[in-house]
């Protein structure tokens, strides 16, 4: 008995610790609880972690895998269609990001500002709304909107306004590399940036009124509260919002892959969207080169992930993981 | 008592207000007039590309299409299923794993928690995933939906940080009471939880009924494919059942659409609260 492990906590109680073998034992029903969870962990994600090897083998739907080294790295990066990819991940995910967290923050004001409490709800209700339809249907809709066909909502608006001739051809806005682009970010606005006015109302909402009374009692207009009590509050929070969403930036598809067509590729192929067109729309895939882009962008993905970590550990004192 | 000639001061109207009200109004139908004229053309029997407030030709053949023609009925009903069974898999998951998650002094509880957060920062990839799925004959079937969101770490992060703020004492008696982990658990911490498992329960439902991606991936098999990979494919990709019925292409296009989104947009007035909550849960504990 002598040797049973004595701990004193911070307070100076002591307290006798359980042997490890009794607490595993004590502890029976939560390990077989967990036991699910371990098995779905391990077989959804750590086993394919073991295919990354793939990276560095030919690997064709026929045929056994053939260790080639670094081949695919160097093929990957010769590559104008990869950097292609790579730029534009990076160029959508951030202007994405920064349109859509610009205008959840003016109408975040806006719902911030509205005195009439049921008007303030039904328009919140409402913007939410467009962030629960799938990237399937929101592509669908806008699709059908901006065809060139004749029941294409805009190309006729743009007849009637008389912008284009009554008799010329539609505009294909899907498929042209000038329209592409802003289209994705309307599209985005459109459904994101309800659901991301959420977390900065919650951030008005904590405001202490007493501010705005200093304010009122200074003489400040309306404009001038904003300007000096509303946007310095949600300073903090918007720097949350873009660490926390820039440790995504990789992970961009299916909103670019429901919208993009080979037209475009140029404006709009991603990282994600190129491995699986590199894998699942060719004759003879490499499985091989495919996870080699897989792995790179994970691995950029995770010092992404790494670097928000820190730097949210930094301004609000914890990590995002 | 003689009138007085005291008038209550008028409310004044700040030119703010009015703007106000304008650019709220605007916000709103900014939102509101494409799912109106979605759901307006889905009874229109005349494609037009104006918007209408009723239809002009009213008409239920592009639900009548729906509704008899296999090859759009059978992935509405894949999408019903894979959604039921995948939401309820993954609130097993995530309350068995965020339940055992919050056993303090359970041997290995960090060693789990890392195990699952290591998810979170590094990932096999695509394609790696599809050679697993394809080994474990997940391919071309739509288990592979109920599988693959099933388990979802995030959600158990959340479903864990819910389960912190059950007061520990309510364990303590249970335990002292002779309850086993597993009584614990269906007794006192699910009740417990309605909220949290509505909300949670709602994000996975969520994501299972909107997935196009991992049904574009993993699935080409027509019988297997769900709603909104059929409704993506046949508007987009021109891929347009052949059937009996001779609806107008635009009819049936915005019906379609209409059967995607109903079943969440039927639901949402009512659990609007349940809806957004998810959001907020992880943002309790701080």
């Amino acid at each position: 008995m002598s040797k049973k492990k004595k701990i004193t906590t911070s307070t100076g109680v002591e307290v006798r610790h359980k042997p490890l073998g009794l607490r595993i034992w004590n502890n029976r029903g939560y390990y077989l609880m967990f036991l699910p969870v371990f098995v779905f962990i391990l077989v959804m994600y750590y086993w394919p972690m073991l295919g990354i090897r793939y990276a560095f083998y030919d690997y064709k739907p026929v045929g056994a895998p053939t260790f080639v080294g670094l081949k695919h790295f160097y093929s990957m990066f010769k590559t104008d269609a990869f950097w292609s990819a790579f730029r534009n991940t990076l160029e959508l995910s951030i202007m994405k990001l920064l349109i859509t967290t610009f205008t959840a923050v003016i109408v975040s004001i806006f719902l911030n500002e509205m005195g009439n409490l049921f008007a303030k709800k039904t328009l919140q209700t409402i913007i939410y709304l467009p962030h629960f339809m799938s990237w399937a249907v929101v592509a669908s809709i806008f699709s059908l909107f901006l065809s060139p066909s004749s029941t294409g909502l805009v190309n006729g608006l743009l007849r009637d306004w008389g912008i284009l001739a009554p008799d010329a051809k539609g505009i294909y806005f899907l498929a042209s590399t000038a329209w592409w682009r802003p289209i994705f970010y309307l599209i985005n606005i459109w459904k994101e940036t309800g659901w991301g006015t959420i977390i900065f109302l919650a951030t008005l909402a904590g405001i202490n009124p007493e501010l705005y009374e200093a304010a009122d009692i200074d003489g400040a207009t309306r404009m001038q509260k904003m300007r000096f009590v509303t946007l310095p509050a949600l300073a903090n929070t918007i720097i949350t919002v873009l660490i926390l969403n820039l440790a995504k930036v990789m992970n961009m598809f299916e909103s670019v892959f429901v919208l993009y067509n080979n037209a475009v590729y140029s404006v709009s192929d991603v990282i994600s969207t190129y491995i699986y067109r590199q894998t699942f729309a060719i004759a003879l895939p490499n499985y091989g080169y495919s996870t080699a882009v897989g792995l790179f962008k994970s691995l950029v993905g995770c010092v992404l992930v790494l670097v928000c970590n820190w730097a949210s550990k930094k301004t609000r004192g914890r990590g995002i993981v | 008592m003689a009138k007085t000639a005291y008038r209550k001061p008028k409310k004044k109207v700040h030119v703010f207000d009015i703007v106000n009200y304008i650019v709220f109004i605007l916000i709103g139908l900014l939102v509101l007039v494409p799912i109106w004229k979605v759901v307006v053309d889905s009874f229109n029997a005349v494609g037009v590309y104006q918007f209408r407030l009723w239809p002009e030709d009213f008409t239920l053949d592009g639900y009548k299409t729906i509704i008899h023609t296999q090859r759009l009925y059978r992935p509405f009903i894949n999408s019903v299923i894979t959604t039921a069974l995948g939401t309820l898999l993954g609130l097993l998951l995530s309350t068995l794993g965020g339940y055992v998650l919050i056993q303090f002094d359970m041997p290995g509880r960090n060693s789990f928690a890392y195990f699952l957060l290591f998810t979170m920062i590094f990932s096999g990839g695509m394609i790696p995933e599809y050679l697993v799925m394809k080994q474990l004959h997940l391919v071309n079937s739509m288990w592979i939906l109920v599988v693959k969101h099933g388990m979802n770490v995030y959600n158990l992060v959340l479903m864990r940080n819910f389960f912190e703020g059950i007061p520990a004492s309510l364990f303590e008696a249970a335990e002292i009471d002779g309850c086993s982990p597993m009584g614990i658990f269906f007794k006192i911490v699910l009740p417990l939880s309605k909220a949290a498992l509505a909300s949670i329960g709602l994000m996975f439902a969520v994501t299972v009924w909107n997935d196009y991606s991992t049904v574009k991936i993993y699935i080409t098999n027509p019988d297997q494919v769900n709603f909104q990979y059929q409704l993506r494919n046949m508007i987009m990709d021109g891929d347009t059942p052949t059937t009996q019925y001779s609806v107008s292409q635009n009819t049936l296009f915005y019906a379609a659409i209409v059967c995607a989104i109903l079943p969440f947009m039927a639901l949402y007035p009512f659990l609007q609260k349940y809806f957004v909550k998810g959001v907020n849960i992880g943002a309790v504990k701080e």
